[in-house]
């Protein structure tokens, strides 16, 4: 048949006389055209070759860089995936010393920010778009000036672990008299050096090495959620936590904290403790270790309540025990504690071993007394230019406003960022700063591990980052490439002996993403102990009488607010609350009780001095009873973009009102105590407002055992997760395993896996519950996000999502992640009542969602025991069209009406197939990784071909500690999940109703 | 009244019969067909490229241009710069160039640079002027090809996999070399790649035995 829709126009002239015939005719050639158009190809599809095509690219074959992240200041390497020039993915590098191959559900996430058409896309000089010269030419005259009349010139940024920018900041500010780079963490660890400074003389953030540590006592440090660096914390945390070997090597765990963190929720013994009571346990560890080691405390530490004594008294005799392989951390943001937990380490020995001080970190460098010292400059008027890079002062420090007000006269304030935030809005010049993913950068993030992040895109805003800024105003216009270059010429490639030419080692490091050259050595003074008893003085002034506490802390998610504008970090549960889209102010149920609030209550948190916040309660397990937990990040400027994140149906709410903002900035409530920023804020009042806010949450029942709804069955324990304790373990590998059921099935035959027979592992000891594989799995599998309204209504559309379940109360909470994702079933529910046959089994026993198939009848998802399925109840709104670039090529967008799960990425499976094809081989062990495997900073997902009886995921499922889920339906699933093993005593174990919280 | 209604009823019923063979009718004589299959379909190109001349003629291996095909998902449309590699030089047919020689001979003067009015569109693209020389003042556009074989957003067609197993690039695309204008010739349906598939698993390719998946997600995920 010929091609009518492309005959040109001339061939299609009308006849100059139109007759009746003629117009019969011609009105026969219409329907016969309507019926072939029918039949056509209607809108052509373009096809644009390259004009001289890259050597490396093939269209449709990924490339991948190996770059470092920057969702924050811990310097993970990142494997970037880049299709036809654009990144797709981050992954993490495998082969980098720090990360290891893990990589967290921010650094996951923070691809998104690449395609966030928001971002600047020119420099604006006093709120007006201008231009690169303009801007340069004006800031360049100001400087000169205040050069010349010897300004004070300030550089306030948050940690920067690029040498070559620090080495320009530097120059730059040498060039005036009076010049000083103040460095500042939203969230600070700033007391954490202080306390080394006094106790090592030397201002410095060891390494800490969990993986040698056979006790670890951590003082609500976050450290596998948040805290400096926790993708490394969780790899070295795992690692020092293996039931290989008899007897297994196997960490003791105790936190105490006031609210229940992710960390918190992994502790073989967790101790709830209010902030006063936190200090006090600090002593009195001392006091009691110093007695130990047969000496004396110059200062006579109380005797803590009868709960606390006990458990400080049994943590002391684990850390003696263990000496010199145990670790003490904290993460107060408070001197006097964090000197105490110095001096608690130097008494175990564990300077040397456990924490090393001479490769020290440089992930957090923020120092709050230069920070103060700067704000008061600020006050009195004596800055005359202001350069803020990284950070938000005027969101993220309390007192923003008044702050903003006294900037106001400095004559030359200028910030460099992404967009016009609550800093940048006051600024005179703002200039903006590319994505990590379109530039080049180096970052040494501990000492001796250097890293390099080069660009994998076309810039797609016309940003310059600010070592060319500098660059330029001292007049020798260099690209950052040629900086850094320069700069690891000059000072990195002395630092090793490896390579003999530079172009070799840079080479080398570009291609590897990371080299390890000699760390720059400190002077570390011996201990010194005069600074404890001060410290010890000035925590036993600290009276138990007061109550009611607002801990301030990092959001899990989104951070200190860097990453509000990320729509997929907004819509990640919280690990332990499950919240999406909005930050609340958490407290116990006895506490909720006593202020007669009921969840969703929204509350004015007051503070004198008119510092007030308003948020919405949420009664969390595991929450001290003095203290009410608020998350920092949220309330940021311009979060109403989310208004129409969720799909527009008659009874939508948008995710945030117009002109508001996704949740509370909580940082006015923030407090100087001396020279630190305290995350602990005392003197505060709880008003009920007598409004409530609908809280989204992806989890709404909590607990392993039946609600007492259930008639008969109420209480009753499901086969959930299966829990042991290390003793018991030891003694039988397969303690606590569940009853197995006898399976007898209704189906004649079971189905025959001739080739491959994919499964996966999930090794809930493993399994921390930090959520980087949901990020993971949204990316890799082009997931929508689909706004607060909907995770209201249940309709969040994340194929995996981790269980969090809650047994007991009060002291004995234990808490238990589990990874939740469809269960590829031997015996499918879902398969035998769709009445189209969308969902099928393949041969190699994956359970296949066909979009094209489904009609949407969800039949399925009803008879899912494990709910896993999702529904595309809208055409989802996938942000413009540039966010639209981060879609993952190989896997279908899928359209209204059709139900979707995980597919065990089969895109890789299939693509692995073939490349093993390809190269005429059979696929290897490890060829298939799925995306949620990929960056789990735990190493707690496997997966792979359960009929390679050599594979690591068939001896696993082997292994005596693996179960199935809810086994007992006899669904047959393929993902096998391991025994839960706590080092704890008195894990009540398998059959029999435990009691429901 | 009933008569009426009688033959209202036989009307009705004859034009019902009618209107029903006429849409059978018109389905058999014009080929109609399932929606978005587009056998058949023979777009002209923006560059009347012949297949015919290179692939045939000349015999360049489809390779040669369509190097995706071996390790890539797509088989890709050449870069412009590949085109170049031969058209540098290559600007016109055999025969006008002759031509071109001879009448120069004839009227005793060097000949002049011949270039087809088609390779005029290739140098525009790749930014030199209408006879294939660099001029500053012009811009590369690229070339936009229209795509004749494409299939549905849902479906996922790995080239190599097949091109490495040994099918034939004719198996699905047909007789390229004689095409002067690329025709899509296979129907592309789900049902005639099944087909293929249960043939090259019961026959094998090239009497090779090969495992050609059926699984729905072997090209739906």
């Amino acid at each position: 048949m010929k091609d009518h829709l492309h005959t040109s126009e001339d061939q299609l002239n009308l006849p100059e006389e139109f007759s009746r015939r003629s117009f019969l005719k011609l009105a026969g050639f219409t329907f016969a055209g309507g019926v072939l158009a029918g039949c056509q190809q209607s809108n052509l599809e373009k096809a644009i070759p390259h004009l001289i095509k890259p050597e490396e690219l093939v269209p449709g074959v990924p490339l991948w860089y190996a770059s470092t992240c920057a969702g924050c200041s811990a310097g993970c390497g990142v494997l970037v995936k880049t299709r036809d020039g654009r990144p797709i993915k981050l992954e993490g590098n495998p082969e980098h010393p720090i990360s290891r191959g893990g990589l967290c559900a921010v650094g996951q996430a923070s691809l998104l920010g690449l395609y966030d058409s928001q971002r600047l896309g020119a420099p604006l000089a006093h709120g007006k778009e201008s231009t690169w010269e303009q801007v340069d030419a004006a800031i360049k005259a100001e400087l000169e000036g205040i050069r010349k009349r010897n300004g004070a010139v300030r550089f306030l940024t948050g940690t920067i672990t690029s040498p070559t920018t620090n080495e320009l900041v530097r120059r730059f500010l040498s060039t005036f008299k009076d010049a000083r780079h103040v460095v500042y963490d939203p969230v600070s660890s700033s007391a954490l050096l202080d306390a080394h400074e006094r106790t090592h003389g030397v201002r410095a953030l060891p390494q800490f090495r969990l993986e040698k540590a056979t006790t670890i006592v951590s003082l609500n440090a976050d450290f596998l959620g948040t805290w400096l660096s926790p993708v490394e914390f969780t790899k070295a945390y795992r690692q020092g936590r293996s039931l290989q070997g008899t007897p297994p090597v196997f960490s003791y765990h105790t936190q105490f904290e006031s609210r229940l963190s992710i960390t918190g929720s992994n502790a073989d013994e967790r101790v709830s403790v209010s902030p006063v009571e936190l200090a006090h346990v600090a002593s009195r560890l001392l006091s009691l270790l110093t007695e130990r080691a047969g000496r004396r405390l110059p200062v006579a530490v109380p005797l803590l309540d009868e709960r606390l004594e006990r458990c400080t008294t049994e943590c002391v005799e684990r850390l003696w025990r263990t000496k010199g392989k145990s670790l003490v951390v904290c993460g107060v943001n408070d001197v006097a504690i964090q000197v105490v937990v110095n001096a608690i380490n130097e008494v175990l020995g564990n300077y040397g071993s456990t924490i090393d001080l001479n490769r020290s970190s440089y992930q957090a460098q923020g120092n709050d007394t230069d920070l103060a010292k700067l704000l008061d400059e600020i006050r009195s008027g004596n800055v005359s230019a202001l350069f803020v890079d990284g950070v938000n002062p005027f969101y993220d420090l309390p007192g923003a406003q008044e702050l903003a007000a006294a900037c106001e006269t400095i004559p030359l304030p200028v910030s460099f960022g992404e967009r016009n935030d609550e800093t940048a809005e006051h600024m005179h010049y703002v200039l903006p700063q590319p994505h990590e993913l379109e530039r080049w950068n180096d970052s040494e993030a501990i000492a001796g591990i250097v890293s390099l992040t080069q660009p994998t895109i076309q810039p797609l805003r016309p940003a310059r980052p600010l070592m060319e800024t500098i660059s330029i105003w001292m007049g020798t216009k260099e690209s950052a490439y040629n900086l850094i270059r320069a700069e690891w010429e000059r000072s990195i490639f002395k630092r090793q002996t490896r390579e003999q030419s530079f172009t070799q080692f840079w080479n080398k490091t570009l291609h590897d993403g990371f080299a390890i050259v000699e760390p720059k050595r400190q002077a570390v003074s011996s201990f010194n102990p005069a600074a404890v008893a001060e410290s010890l003085r000035q925590l036993s002034t600290q009276s138990l009488q007061q109550k009611l506490f607002v801990e301030l802390h990092a959001s899990s998610t989104i951070l200190d607010g860097r990453h509000a504008h990320n729509a997929w970090l907004q819509e990640l549960p919280d690990p332990v609350t499950k919240i999406v889209w909005d930050n609340v102010a958490s407290l116990s149920r006895k506490r909720a009780e006593s202020l007669n609030l009921h969840e969703g209550d929204v509350v004015r948190l007051n503070r004198e001095g008119g510092r007030v916040i308003e948020l919405p309660i949420h009664i969390q397990q595991g929450h001290q009873d003095d203290v009410i937990s608020v998350s920092l990040g949220y309330g940021r400027k311009g979060t109403d973009r989310f208004h129409h994140v969720n799909p527009k149906w008659l009874q939508a709410k948008p995710t945030v009102e117009k002109g508001g903002t996704v949740g509370t900035n909580a940082a006015p409530l923030l407090e100087w105590k001396g020279k630190t920023l305290s995350y602990f804020v005392s003197g505060i009042e709880v008003e009920r407002t007598g409004t409530n806010r609908q809280i989204a949450v992806t989890q709404e029942y909590d607990f392993l055992t039946n609600p007492n709804l259930l008639g008969e069955s109420s209480g009753e324990k499901r086969n959930i997760i299966q829990q042991a304790s290390l003793a018991t373990f030891v003694a039988n590998p397969s303690a606590g395993s569940f009853p197995k059921p006898p399976l007898d099935s209704l189906w004649p035959e079971e189905h025959t896996y001739p080739g491959h027979r994919w499964g996966m592992v999930i090794d809930l000891t493993a399994c921390t519950g930090c959520s980087a594989c949901v990020i993971s799995c949204q990316v890799e599998n082009n997931i929508p996000v689909v706004g607060k309204d909907e995770v209201a209504r249940n309709r969040e559309l994340q194929w995996l999502r981790i269980d969090r379940y809650y047994e007991e109360e009060g002291e004995t909470l234990r808490v238990a992640h589990q990874p939740m994702l469809c269960q590829h079933c031997g015996n499918a529910p879902c398969e035998t009542v769709c009445p189209v046959l969308a969902t099928v089994h393949n041969s190699e026993g994956l359970n296949q969602q066909v979009y094209n198939r489904c009609v949407g009848t969800r039949y399925c998802a009803n008879n899912c025991p494990y709910k896993v399925r999702h529904f595309n109840w809208f055409q989802y709104p996938r942000g413009d069209e540039i966010a639209r670039m981060v879609l993952n090529p190989d896997v279908t967008v899928r359209d209204r009406g059709v139900m979707e799960k995980c597919t065990f990425c089969v895109q890789r499976i299939q693509l692995a197939k073939i490349e093993a094809k390809n190269e005429g081989r059979a696929l290897r062990d490890g060829d298939v990784k799925s995306a949620c495997q990929q960056s789990c900073p735990a190493d707690a997902i496997i997966f792979g071909d359960v009929n390679d009886p050599n594979s690591e995921v068939s001896r696993k499922m082997k292994d005596p500690r693996t179960y199935r889920v809810l086994e007992e339906l006899g669904v047959r699933p393929s993902i096998g999940y391991m025994t839960l093993v706590r080092n704890s005593d008195g894990i009540a174990v398998a059959e029999g109703g435990m009691k429901n919280g | 009244m009933k008569l009426l209604n009688n033959r209202m009823t036989t009307v009705v019923l004859l034009v019902a019969v009618v209107l029903t063979m006429s849409v059978f009718f018109t389905s058999f004589t014009s080929n109609m067909r399932l929606p978005d299959n587009h056998q058949g379909f023979e777009p002209v190109q923006p560059i009347a490229y012949s297949h015919r001349l290179h692939a045939g003629e000349l015999g360049i291996d489809c390779l040669h241009c369509h190097g995706g095909a071996e390790q890539s998902r797509t088989a890709g449309i050449p870069p412009a710069s590949t085109c170049m590699n031969c058209h540098q030089f290559v600007t016109a047919s055999i025969l006008s160039v002759r031509e071109e020689d001879k009448l120069a001979a004839k009227e005793s003067r060097p000949p002049r640079k011949i270039v087809s009015p088609d390779l005029q569109k290739l140098y525009r693209a790749v930014g030199l002027n209408e006879m294939g020389e660099r001029d500053i003042s012009l811009t590369a556009e690229g070339i936009e090809w229209i795509r004749v074989h494409s299939l549905p957003s849902f479906v996922y067609f790995n080239h190599s996999a097949h091109v490495n197993s040994g099918v034939a690039c004719q198996t699905c695309h047909g007789n390229v070399e004689t095409m002067e204008r690329v025709r899509q010739v296979s129907d592309l349906s789900m049902g005639w790649c099944v087909n293929c598939h249960r043939d090259a698993n019961a026959n094998g390719i090239n009497a090779k035995p090969v495992n050609a998946s059926i699984d729905c997600d072997a090209c739906h995920h």
